[in-house]
């Protein structure tokens, strides 16, 4: 009887966790790890993918897949994304490369890397590509850090022909509503640091507020300094401020400027204002001595 | 063995109904949980939604008559006159009654015609950023101004407001802004105004001398700084909510004593939580000031779409009577609202502005275009259509619903404004 009794109870613990846990986008990723032979070079057939240049006509696998040729037409590049939107996080994508004739590409060194060009930065994780066989590429931890206009460039190289395509997402969003993760808080081990290096190291920024704390719907002022490596204040920098909140994806309410205050690596930026409460995100882009980087700050506004 | 099964199934079965209460109350259903214990970050949330906290209205440094008690004086007696219009019945109480809490009832607002908006209400409107639904205006006298060259609205021009002031309020002007010019006592074209869609008006504007057009407008300025100085005087008072609040702070918590029941408190909770009101209806004033689109369904299908906060980017921006003008009493650093907009046309393409909720419940229709006869066809709405992601209503119930509609009855309380003076 007791054995029964426990092992309805790991059954109702199992139900429960079942009940509980958010329901996972399906991906497209079952069709893709799916053999995908195809045409050899030469054969045509009926779907004829949309291309930037050219006349080079080859399959297309999915319906829903964007097709680029390669900048110098060496290869044409379909790339799957699950769910036909690349989304603020961490994507996975699918590529599958073809010769500009239409023969698989096997065993070429792929490499993509996410861009932002408003903002002219990429990104610190680099997106990890795996070959599947017959030209299918995965390409894991392409982690996109905020929302706006991205792209991403994937350069093929393959017995000493290298070639490359950018593929623009003008409006990457955060994920949509109907996504559990719209519900989800910030996540814990979120540093809510003032003084942070840039992401490679480049500058150490710190902000803070001028006024005291900040209030909601309030403009209000920051005052930045930004030293280099060796602790020397850099001045004659170029500042650059965009804001977000990752949840959301609407971007600052105001244009903020950034003005130089003197020597000591100090600028003020005027027309900080948070209309919302919760997680936001605010990125400096610092371009000094021909050296550009930059550094996000999350914040917790009440 | 028989008791090592024993105990486990025994913890299993606990720890299984554990989980169920768990996940049955992230559900959001009913427990018997105390509606009236806040923990100390909720609290922090309810100090900052609560009428004490809204501090003395802010200076408007482009209106140096902003706080003059006998520039509100003028103001409500111009505030009320409908000599101001094109068939002298419509004044701006017309569409923000003193009786309705300074808005009207009308889903589309009428003033000499019917107007393709909603009138907005001017509960604490003084707080506000930007003014009208799209913001198109930066100052209250600026906005004041709007209305009365609108055909459909008032339908007169700056140089007939300015042959009306020079007429029948003549004393009150001097005292506060010094002598009419003499030209008022001429015969000067009584509707001549910078029209884009009159254009007689504009021609007779146009045929004035500079110093002419220069002297009506500053008449007409004057006239909106005035208005604004007694519409900076519509205040909310204390609400059931506000006591709530006081009662919170104080550490109150007997059911029986509190000023909000178990179900207006519980909606009170999905407000700042799970609905995610806050996000926009936050402050003690319930707004932020910002523009958002929430996917409404348009009013007229056969008009091209309200694009809201976009097209009125580039109108405030070029406003003659914004803060960086020459009428405008600032500093040009004063300015940073207009100094720093977002000029991102397309996130504001359908946005827009947030209105206050301060007695929501006694002023329907609601949204821009009135879509909306009642506060539960709101919730309704943004439970199950709005597609905007800041919103994530979807999981609420119709219980939930209720408990929301009942704490925003809560906001009701009356409005107090500069009164009449003793004759």
């Amino acid at each position: 009887m007791r054995r029964v009794l426990f092992i309805i109870g790991i059954l109702f613990f199992l139900l429960i966790g079942c009940a509980a846990q958010k329901e996972q986008t399906a991906g497209h990723m079952e069709k893709m790890t799916e053999d995908t032979g195809h045409a050899e070079a030469g054969q045509m057939e009926e779907m004829a993918a949309e291309h930037g240049h050219g006349d080079v006509k080859v399959t297309k696998h999915f319906d829903e897949s964007l097709t680029k040729l390669t900048d110098n037409n060496l290869y044409s590049l379909e790339l799957v994304i699950p769910d036909k939107h690349l989304m603020m996080g961490v994507n996975t994508i699918e590529i599958i490369v073809h010769h500009a004739t239409g023969g698989d590409v096997a065993q070429a060194d792929l490499t993509v890397t996410p861009w932002m060009p408003s903002m002219g930065h990429g990104v610190l994780q680099k997106p990890v590509v795996t070959e599947r066989g017959g030209g299918l590429y995965s390409v894991d931890n392409v982690v996109l850090s905020m929302t706006g206009h991205w792209q991403l460039q994937v350069k093929v190289a393959k017995d000493d022909k290298t070639d490359t395509a950018v593929f623009d997402f003008p409006e990457v969003k955060a994920m949509g509503h109907e996504h559990a993760m719209m519900h989800a808080p910030p996540p814990e081990d979120l540093d809510y640091a003032t003084m942070k290096m840039t992401a490679n190291n480049a500058f150490n920024v710190m902000y803070s507020s001028i006024g005291g704390q900040i209030r909601i719907n309030r403009i209000h002022s920051w005052e930045l300094s930004i030293k280099d490596t060796a602790g020397e204040p850099v001045n004659d920098a170029t500042v650059t401020i965009v804001g977000d909140m990752p949840e959301h994806g609407h971007g600052l309410p105001t244009e903020p400027e950034v003005k130089r205050i003197g020597a000591g690596g100090l600028y003020r930026i005027d027309g900080m204002k948070f209309t919302m409460p919760g997680w936001w995100v605010v990125t400096v882009s610092v371009m000094a001595n021909g050296v550009h980087d930059s550094v996000s700050f999350n914040l917790n506004i009440l | 063995m028989r008791n090592f099964f024993g105990r486990v199934s025994g913890i299993t079965i606990v720890a299984g109904l554990l989980f169920m209460s768990i996940s049955a109350m992230n559900r959001g259903e009913a427990l018997s949980m105390d509606q009236h214990t806040w923990s100390a970050g909720e609290k922090a949330i309810l100090r900052s939604l609560w009428i004490g906290s809204l501090g003395p209205l802010p200076v408007d440094p482009s209106n140096k008559y902003s706080d003059n008690p006998q520039a509100a004086a003028l103001g409500r007696k111009l505030f009320f006159e409908d000599h101001f219009s094109g068939n002298m019945k419509v004044s701006c109480a017309t569409c923000h009654r003193e009786d309705y809490f300074f808005t009207d009832n009308l889903p589309l607002s009428h003033g000499m015609a019917t107007t393709p908006r909603r009138s907005m209400p001017l509960i604490g409107v003084a707080y506000n950023s930007w003014f009208f639904w799209d913001g198109r205006t930066d100052s209250l006298w600026s906005q004041a101004l709007g209305p009365i060259e609108s055909k459909l609205e008032h339908g007169i021009s700056r140089t007939m407001s300015a042959y009306i002031i020079s007429k029948y309020y003549r004393k009150e002007y001097e005292q506060l802004f010094g002598p009419l010019p003499d030209f008022m006592e001429e015969t000067f074209p009584q509707h001549a105004r910078p029209a884009l869609d009159d254009p007689d008006a504009l021609k007779a504007w146009v045929l004035m001398t500079p110093d002419q057009r220069e002297e009506v407008n500053k008449v007409y300025v004057n006239m909106g700084k005035a208005i604004a100085a007694f519409v900076r005087t519509i205040l909310p008072q204390p609400s059931p909510f506000d006591r709530y609040v006081e009662q919170i702070l104080a550490g109150e918590n007997i059911t029986s004593r509190m000023a909000l029941t178990d179900d207006e408190a519980a909606g009170l909770r999905l407000f700042i939580g799970k609905a995610k009101c806050t996000n926009c209806h936050n402050g003690p004033l319930f707004t932020n000031s910002d523009f958002h689109n929430l996917g409404l369904p348009q009013k007229n299908k056969d008009a091209p779409p309200d694009k809201g906060r976009a097209a009125a980017i580039t109108e405030v921006l070029s406003n003659e009577f914004n803060c960086l003008g020459k009428y405008s009493d600032a500093h040009p650093d004063d300015c940073p609202e207009l100094r720093f907009i977002d000029t991102s046309h397309r996130k504001y393409v359908g946005a827009f502005k947030t209105p206050t909720l301060r007695s929501v419940t006694e002023r329907p229709p609601y949204m821009h275009a009135g879509q909306f006869a009642t506060v539960r066809e709101v919730l309704e709405f943004y439970r199950s259509q709005a597609k905007n992601p800041e919103l994530g209503h979807s999981g609420l119930t119709d219980r939930e619903l209720d408990q929301l509609e009942a704490f925003l009855h809560t906001l009701s309380s009356p409005v107090s404004s500069l009164q009449a003076e003793e004759k």
